[in-house]
């Protein structure tokens, strides 16, 4: 990001950074022809499809090595407590137990912290530091402390044994000496001087204080400002619910001295380079193997305590040792998402155009800094989809005593968008505006981009205006009224909520793709993303078929072994698509390049005359032609590989819309209809798009209505520990969607893809929240917090209520 | 240990398990038929749905002994060779499934849906008999899609 701190203001057209855009020519790859495409944007059935819905899927606990054992966690039952000692003898007195290992066993064998890199390092991800402008502390991440439980569920002793209940049974018997301390949960409780402090190197636990802006400017025109509106919000705090428990398998093979780790995840590359520096091994003695992974989201991107630790026992014990966490360890460990706390302040003149905005946004890290993702994504797109001149944001993360949180769906834009949303709505409210005419007003139309926004994110391309009349035409908005009378007469308060949505796609910048044809005509590719039900194997199948004009049956895409894939940044933040179609179309390029000088010298011409048609070279005026299999031999295989570094970030946009139909007496919720168009770029593959849209809005509803990782501030105890007490989407309370994809192509890759994985989450928390406000307020209700429960409802309709009876009496 | 005996797609087995295994850990852990999943521990989110004795049950919240002379039928053992049951296609056609995980118990509580209601069915209806499936990956739209397609009944041509 390019802001210059205390003077940037949004720009329209702005002037491009050098590397944003994408140069086909310095890519090496020419002119990409649309007309070309016969698979890319068709919806093909998924490859992956057959062997998960006849049972013979990959996933990490269905693999068994013979001799394996099993480990399980002795946790903290405290947030903050010190370790005084551990005494493992009771539980190594039970039969089958092989060894109880503490946090002082793997400090005595070197065992390092695990190297989480949580500061986002492209060129364009805003710059996060320390409040004193430095690297910012991250709090070491030990497989086990050595000196005290930071939360509770922290794993402090590892017990492994034959069977898997022998080694539960002893993990009980673990004596540990506590020393319990004061602790804090909340985040705003933890900035204030004299909370309990986590790390003794970070006052205040504020690891991480930025601002970003133009402060002045800002400052300037809220005082000359005809209207200005402020609101407070907590997005609360969820978890991934990946419904594959984390798992994983160890084996130690002492003649070679390599490690083989089962483990789904969000990129085996990440995993191996990690846990490799954690174990103070050389990497080349570490395989890790991801095969299907059964949902990620965000949660399965870092590297997990358990991984390393069976790693380090099964080359300890020489024994294959496993790990598959039960559901209530899921919900306490699983990395956690959301929880920022967000002061927001509009400023607007009397016909209602935005002319600033103030942001003080607070994130809950947990009790160590495991990624600043969430932060650093909604820092950028504060000002959402609408042009605001000039805007002040202060970012700051914070430890506290709970699980760690990471990038979860949608990192960090949810959390602005609601923001954003309901900042305008209030604001509509508020100064006496349509709510649709003020935000129709304000958005960043097409021919302003590439739009620089007030904290300096690029916006690439974007039809935002266009969207959000396409979603109100798909939602049926002018028979709103109807629909509305229709609901009073059956008892129902119906509500409409709509958000618009922009949210940035970066991920990890380094992308690798090796391609080769056989001489029997099968392709194989190898990349280093990780799908987790993304349907890679189909899609990008699409893009390298297209590109050799091959059928995409022939292709076959290989990915989560790094003995076979080198380099890969793995899947996270929309980067799939983009990163592995650009690296494969470059590859892709180079192949035929190869081809063509092959084919050039077979038929004695030059290669630069030869015709490439339907996955042959052909010699022109005569009907020779050699096709990509017949320019591959054994000796010779027709083989490329090509590393990409891509550092411009992409802006998937849309709107959404939601309606409900709440019932005033028992306040139960049911979503009736939900619309969205999604800006995803060039798409590949429509039908997964749709898939991704469907579960991406699913989960953001699912925040918004059920799910809650509430934590109770006087035990530090989270409330929900299994599927019992943890509300989640359940065929019986979402509705069926109606999704329009719209593709604006983005100029910074050659596909102009921008990412689909996310837009559904993005906007879903505004949407229903909006809907529940628009509901209730003909009773007098204002503001709601999500999860916005029947009881949570109940509250605001006696608040209100109580309110009204006060204004009645004098 | 305990012996059982049971039928399991079609094959009469004699296993020897300890009394507390359930049946879930009989089928993936001593069977090795790891095509049925274990997703929670509260017998809440119905990945390990099996078909036994003509009703979808949930086979972690079942101990083995307690099939002792029942019929089971495990996703393994629902396509015909290489002919995927209707409901398995139909998942396949709608994109019904995503990451994979729940799509066994998914099938399983499907197609024991058409058995039990055969097609005469709506929306509704496999909503609210699906409730006790949990998918995080597809927001349920196409796995609806996928059963009333099954049923011949697709409620609308929008994806």
């Amino acid at each position: 990001m390019t802001q210059k701190p205390g003077k940037l203001r949004a720009e329209f057209r702005t002037e491009l950074p050098s590397g944003w855009a994408f140069d086909e020519i310095e890519a090496r790859i020419g002119p990409i022809r649309d007309q070309l495409f016969k698979q890319i944007g068709q919806p093909v059935r998924r490859k992956e499809d057959r062997r998960l819905v006849t049972g013979r899927g990959r996933f990490t606990d269905d693999f068994s090595v013979p001799g394996e054992c099993y480990a399980a966690l002795v946790r903290s039952p405290y947030p903050h407590a010190r370790i005084k000692g551990i005494d493992p003898s009771a539980a190594l007195e039970l039969p089958g137990v092989l060894a109880v290992y503490t946090g002082v066993d793997a400090l005595a064998d070197g065992l390092g912290p695990i190297p989480h890199s949580p500061v986002p390092s492209t060129k364009f991800d805003v710059r996060l530091t320390a409040p004193d402008g430095e690297a910012p502390f991250i709090g070491p991440h030990l497989l086990l402390p050595i000196d005290k439980a930071r939360h509770v569920g922290e794993a402090v002793a590892v017990v492994i044994a034959d069977t898997k209940a022998r080694a539960e049974d002893a993990a009980e018997r673990v004596d540990v000496d506590w020393e319990e301390l004061p602790h804090v949960t909340d985040s705003l409780e933890a900035i204030r001087p004299g909370s309990p402090r986590l790390w003794d190197e970070v006052p205040d636990n504020t690891l991480v204080c930025s601002h970003f802006g133009d402060a002045d400017a800002t400052d300037a025109a809220f005082q000359s400002a005809a209207h200005r509106v402020r609101a407070k919000f907590h997005i609360n705090r969820v978890t991934a619910v990946t419904i594959e428990p984390r798992a994983a398998l160890a084996d130690y093979d002492k003649a070679s001295a390599r490690s083989t780790l089962y483990a789904g995840s969000g990129g085996a590359v990440r995993q191996k380079r990690e846990l490799a520096s954690v174990l103070g091994i050389d990497p080349d003695d570490l395989r890790v193997l991801s095969y299907d992974v059964g949902g990620n989201f965000g949660a399965r991107n870092r590297v997990y305590v358990e991984f390393g630790l069976i790693l380090w026992a099964s080359r300890k014990l020489e024994r294959p040792v496993k790990f598959t966490a039960t559901r209530s360890e899921a919900f306490l460990t699983d990395y956690q998402g959301r929880d920022l706390h967000t002061t927001v302040e509009l400023a607007l003149d009397e016909n209602g155009q935005f002319l600033a905005m103030r942001a003080d946004n607070v994130s809950n890290v947990g009790a160590r800094c495991v990624s600043l993702s969430p932060l650093s994504k909604g820092s950028g797109l504060i000002t959402g989809s609408y042009h605001i001149p000039v805007a002040h944001l202060v970012a700051r993360a914070v430890f506290t005593n709970t699980m760690c949180t990471q990038a979860y769906r949608s990192s960090g834009r949810p959390e602005v968008t609601y923001a954003i949303e309901r900042l305008v709505e209030i604001a509509a409210e508020q100064c006496g505006f349509d709510p649709i005419d003020l935000r129709r007003r304000n958005l960043v139309s097409a021919d302003q981009m590439p739009y620089r926004n007030a904290v300096g994110a690029i916006y690439d391309s974007g039809a935002y205006e266009e969207n959000m009349d396409k979603a109100m035409a798909l939602f049926q908005w002018p028979d709103i009224a109807a629909r509305r009378d229709d609901a009073r007469a059956r008892g129902k308060l119906l509500g409409v909520g709509l958000a618009n949505y922009v949210e940035s796609s970066i991920g990890s910048p380094v992308e690798r793709a090796e391609i080769a044809v056989s001489p029997d005509g099968e392709v194989e590719v190898v990349i280093g993303t990780q799908p987790s039900g993304q349907g890679h194997e189909t899609s990008f199948a699409q893009v390298v078929a297209d590109m050799l004009q091959m059928p995409v049956e022939a292709v076959t895409i290989t990915l989560g072994d790094t003995d076979i894939v080198s380099v890969g940044g793995g899947s996270h933040s929309g980067r799939s698509m983009r990163h592995a179609g650009t690296v494969m179309t470059m590859a892709s390029a180079d192949l035929l390049a190869e081809a063509r000088r092959r084919a050039g010298a077979e038929f004695g011409t030059p290669a630069e005359d030869l015709a490439f048609e339907d996955g042959a070279f052909k010699c022109r005026a005569t009907n020779r032609f050699l096709t990509l299999s017949d320019l591959s031999t054994a000796t010779a295989p027709l083989a490329v590989a090509r590393t990409n570094e891509m550092h411009a970030p992409v802006f998937p946009n849309g709107t959404a819309i939601c309606e409900v139909e709440i019932d005033p007496d028992s306040c139960q919720i049911e979503i009736t209809r939900y619309a969205s168009v999604d800006d995803v770029g060039r798409c590949i593959n429509p039908l997964i798009v749709h898939g991704q849209s469907h579960g991406g809005i699913a989960q953001g509803v699912g925040q918004a209505m059920w799910e809650d990782c509430a934590i109770d501030p006087s035990s530090g105890q989270q409330i929900a520990g299994s599927l019992l007490d943890y509300g989640m989407p359940r065929a019986d309370n979402v509705p069926s969607f109606d999704c329009e994809i719209a593709e604006v192509l983005s100029p910074t890759n050659p596909l102009g893809i921008k990412a689909g994985g996310e837009g559904g989450t993005t906007p879903a928390l505004a949407t229903v929240t909006l809907a529940v406000l628009d509901a209730l307020r003909p009773l007098g209700v204002r503001d709601i917090s999500m999860p916005i429960t029947p009881e949570r409802i109940w509250q605001a309709l006696a608040s209100a209520r109580e309110a009204n009876m006060q204004e009645l009496v004098p | 240990m305990t012996t059982v005996s049971l039928t399991i797609n079609g094959d009469r087995r004699q296993v020897d398990v300890e009394d507390r295994t359930l049946l879930v850990d009989l089928l993936r852990e001593t069977l090795g038929m790891t095509g049925t999943h274990v997703g929670c521990d509260t017998t809440q989110c119905g990945a390990c749905t099996v078909i036994l004795d003509g009703k979808a049950v949930k086979s972690c919240t079942i101990l083995a002994v307690m099939a002792e002379g029942a019929e089971l039928r495990t996703i393994e053992g629902l396509a015909d060779g290489d002919t995927l049951h209707p409901m398995q296609q139909a998942f396949c056609d709608n994109h019904a499934l995503q990451c994979g995980f729940c799509t066994p118990g998914m099938i399983m509580a499907a197609v024991n849906i058409i058995e039990r209601h055969g097609t005469d069915i709506d929306e509704s209806l496999v909503r609210r008999e699906l409730e006790g499936n949990l998918c995080r990956c597809t927001g349920y739209h196409n796995i609806v899609k996928a059963v009333l397609d099954v049923a011949g009944k697709l409620p609308r041509a929008s994806e």
